[in-house]
């Protein structure tokens, strides 16, 4: 059986089935959008916490993973070859505006580190040109954070991702992934003068807002009465996303690092804040990896 | 003028016939039904009954297809409001999939004929040698044939006249009477997306 049998087989039996899942942003070369989300939501709040902190780190790894995440953007559409029509439509749709999002982004980002990095080539990051770029830079990275929430708010198909907390939710894991991007700079002696504890801080906040968001979802999920919806949230709880939901977003992103912030095992170190960040960071990948694999189609019945 | 269609669920006696006519007119990929039926089920033993739901585009007034689109590859035409895909347009990212609550819209990923190893026959070659891949398929109603004076080729191949087409905005034509006067509906009204596909009671 050839790949494509395979895949003709296996949409046959989800239009049999009454909740369709949702492959086309979570398998094949949809999985890139996964990864794309996950990449330029890191990078985004990764630079706004680098620019707070004036972390040289965090702001060149924003950088080099929405360049990644745009690639894996690319990657994901079936025509990059097109890819600069998806400007046009800015009006009306997230997509656009997030590719909006990533040109300023990469633009602004890119002038402000070299202000920054070689500032004998067009001047400091006190000059006008880095300050616009900066300006730049934020506004793009503020559109990539609201375009990730808001385009799933707009898939009406998909019920479970029909939520207006959605946006909020990407917005907190944005901070959650820049707090912890800074975190790891300072496990590899980068940013001296950030003080940790503050740091911390804003991690647990962030980490404890997407913990009462994603509680908030559950229960509005629920609240619809949307047995598509249903059926997602029990994908994540007791279905197929199980693994990744208690395994890599309980266990790894909220466990291990409330356990090694609370100095149960070692006290805090580089070595502990390193690993508080690349656990957090791995959570929110399966956070992102089971919100966009649980969605399913809603049902067409005769009402 | 705003085309669209009313299906009796009365009538429908679940023949695929508008499923085969639509795969023949618009020589659609496997996997690729711009014309479906689905079963439904409802009751309890002794008196179960099963019913038949035919759904395709619902070519909504305001369709969340053609909003999220980032390239203006879905479009609406201004004569006739149908919602209709530029192929040349799409770059095949599948937020239109997503944003159909109809679930109407398909990816065309790669060339696949029906017959596998044995390559396209004679007919898919002619019939399908439009379609591109790497972008979304959908109906349109079967446009070319509408503008030559000729209706959608599930309506013209419903062996009980089960698919009634015509104007939504016309208050004199069969389909604004037939949904005033037998309770026409649309599937999920709650979307906001006022849908141009009506049903009538079985």
């Amino acid at each position: 059986m050839t790949h494509l049998d395979h895949r003709y087989d296996q949409l046959i039996d989800d239009l049999k089935s009454e909740y369709r899942p949702q492959r086309e942003w979570a398998e094949g070369r949809g999985f890139f959008l996964i990864v794309g989300h996950f990449l330029v939501g890191l990078a985004a709040g990764a630079w706004l916490f680098g620019l707070g902190f004036e972390d040289s780190f965090a702001l060149l790894s924003g950088w080099l993973l929405a360049g990644l995440g745009g690639l894996a953007h690319l990657v994901n559409i079936a025509r990059p070859e097109r890819a600069l029509r998806m400007m046009t439509r800015f009006r009306t749709s997230w997509v656009s505006r997030g590719f909006w999002g990533l040109v300023f982004f990469m633009i602004g980002a890119t002038v402000y580190l070299v202000t920054l990095l070689a500032p004998a080539a067009i001047g400091g990051t006190d000059t006008i040109i880095a300050q616009a770029a900066m300006a730049l830079s934020i506004a793009g990275a503020v559109i990539l954070i609201g375009y990730m929430g808001f385009v799933y708010t707009a898939s009406k198909g998909i019920p479970f991702w029909d939520s207006n907390l959605h946006p909020v939710l990407y917005m907190s894991y944005a901070a959650r992934g820049g707090a912890a991007m800074v975190l790891l700079g300072l496990a590899f002696g980068a940013g001296t003068g950030i003080d940790a504890e503050i740091l911390l801080e804003l991690w647990l906040t962030a980490t404890a807002l997407a913990a009462i968001l994603w509680i908030l979802e559950i229960q509005g999920a629920y609240a619809s009465r949307d047995d598509a919806a249903i059926r997602s949230v029990r994908d994540i709880l007791s279905g197929r996303l199980a693994f990744a939901f208690y395994a890599g977003m309980l266990l790894i992103g909220l466990l291990l690092p409330a356990v090694l912030i609370a100095g149960i095992v070692a006290p805090l170190s580089s070595a502990v804040m390193g690993t508080v960040a690349l656990a957090s960071v791995a959570g929110d990948f399966f956070m992102k990896y089971a919100s966009i694999k649980a969605g399913r189609y809603l049902p067409l019945r005769i009402p | 003028m705003r085309l669209g269609m009313v299906i009796d669920l009365k009538r429908c006696i679940g023949c695929y016939g508008c499923q085969l006519s639509c795969k023949a007119e618009n020589g659609t990929p496997p996997g690729v039904f711009f014309a479906r039926v689905l079963k439904q089920v409802s009751g309890k033993y002794p008196t179960v009954q099963n019913t038949f739901l035919p759904v395709l585009c619902n070519h909504c007034d305001d369709p969340p297809c053609v909003e999220v689109c980032p390239t203006g590859a879905a479009f609406v035409w201004e004569e006739d409001g149908i919602v209709d895909v530029d192929h040349d347009k799409c770059v095949g990212c599948r937020t239109c999939m997503l944003a159909c609550p109809y679930s109407q819209r398909f990816f065309n990923d790669e060339t696949r004929p029906y017959f596998g190893e044995g390559g396209a026959t004679p007919f898919e070659t002619a019939r399908a040698s439009h379609h591109q891949t790497g972008v979304i398929l959908k109906c349109n109603l079967c446009r070319d044939r509408v503008r030559d004076g000729g209706k959608p080729a599930c309506v013209e191949n419903c062996p009980t006249v089960a698919r009634i087409f015509g104007d939504f905005d016309d208050p004199n034509s069969e389909v604004s009477h037939l949904i005033k006067e037998r309770g026409g509906f649309p599937l999920r009204p709650e979307k906001g997306t006022k849908p141009r596909v009506y049903y009538l009671p079985a």
